[in-house]
């Protein structure tokens, strides 16, 4: 696979990076990266993927444009009301990047479905808004052995951590249980900023898998405190009997 | 030795061809670039020697042996 001229151009300041290739730039043109959830993590993902050269970005959502959603998810407009989410990241990023093919996937990403959205893709990256998700798509991964970026944000405080299945700590090593008391976005209320904050840490820490360059958050987990912007990493690891985990041999994924 | 007549390429889409050039050659291989004065002729030169490689500078004519 070889770059356009126009593809250089548009490129060349991450090109010219010591930590970047020409080879690392391919690398990121051969990638297919699954978004879930169009939102206030999934608008930065999705937008710089798309705006740094991943080949093919399918974005999952099954909900549509509400005027209460612009204050924190960049990728909707005030014309955009009513429309798809998915459909109008199709159009946003196509516009942003007409190199990358994006494809809507405009349903609930649910336990029926999370395995065939998550086959045959890259990396997933994890922008969804409630923990049953978070877990579905963490053992969707694990079982097709995807690389995966997680995140979470509320109010002033978010987490990153990167999973490779089989060599890492998946998410559900992080966290067996789910948080029987955490209020729903809804309730706590998010910074658009903030969002915005997690989600381009995220997409840097696809990037970094998906091209090699740099250490990902693997077996780690960096909460970060929008309010006085503390970053800290707290240390995870594999559990050995991990129900989403456990069994996935290692490397199995092409990146 | 391969040549990449870069005039009239400006910074930095000069080192990005440079660079991917590079990308291609195996260690000690050398290559020749023909490079505007100005920007280009001081920046490149040091971009390169910056990644390791040695430069020999002639004029416009700048070449770089692959570290």
């Amino acid at each position: 696979m070889t770059l356009s001229d126009e593809e250089l151009e548009r490129y060349s300041r991450q090109l010219v990076l010591p930590e970047w290739s020409g080879a690392a730039q391919e690398r990121l043109k051969e990638a297919s990266v699954i978004v879930v959830g169009a939102g206030a993590l999934g608008s930065p993902v999705a937008t710089y993927l798309a705006a740094a050269g991943v080949g093919q970005i399918g974005v999952v959502d099954e909900d549509v444009v509400e005027l209460s959603n612009l204050a924190r998810q960049p990728l909707h407009f005030t014309p955009d009301i009513g429309l798809p989410k998915a459909g109008n990241a199709v159009v946003k990023l196509s516009a942003l990047n007409p190199e990358v093919q994006v494809d809507q996937y405009p349903v609930r990403l649910e336990a029926g479905n999370a395995e065939a959205i998550v086959m045959g893709a890259t990396l997933v990256v994890d922008c969804s808004d409630s923990f049953d998700t978070r877990y579905l798509v963490n053992d969707a991964c694990c079982a097709q052995g995807v690389a995966l970026v997680e995140a979470g944000v509320l109010g002033f405080a978010g987490l990153v951590m990167s999973i490779r299945p089989g060599e890492s700590a998946c998410y559900r090593c992080a966290f067996p249980t789910q948080p029987v008391d955490a209020p729903s976005c809804r309730e706590a209320g998010v910074l658009g900023a903030m969002a915005g904050l997690v989600g381009t840490i995220q997409a840097l820490e696809a990037i970094k898998l998906l091209t090699g360059a740099g250490e990902p958050l693997l077996d780690t987990i960096l909460q970060i405190d929008g309010a006085t912007m503390a970053f800290t990493r707290v240390a995870t690891e594999r559990i050995s009997d991990c129900p989403a985990c456990a069994r996935v041999p290692a490397a199995s994924q092409s990146s | 030795m391969t040549t990449l007549d870069l005039t009239g390429v400006l910074c930095p889409m000069n080192w990005v061809r440079a660079r991917l050039e590079l990308e291609r050659m195996r260690p000690g291989e050398r290559l020749e670039l023909v490079l505007d004065p100005g920007e280009a002729l001081e920046s490149v030169p040091r971009s390169a020697r910056d990644e390791g490689h040695r430069v020999t500078v002639d004029g416009r004519h700048v070449t770089i042996e692959k570290a």
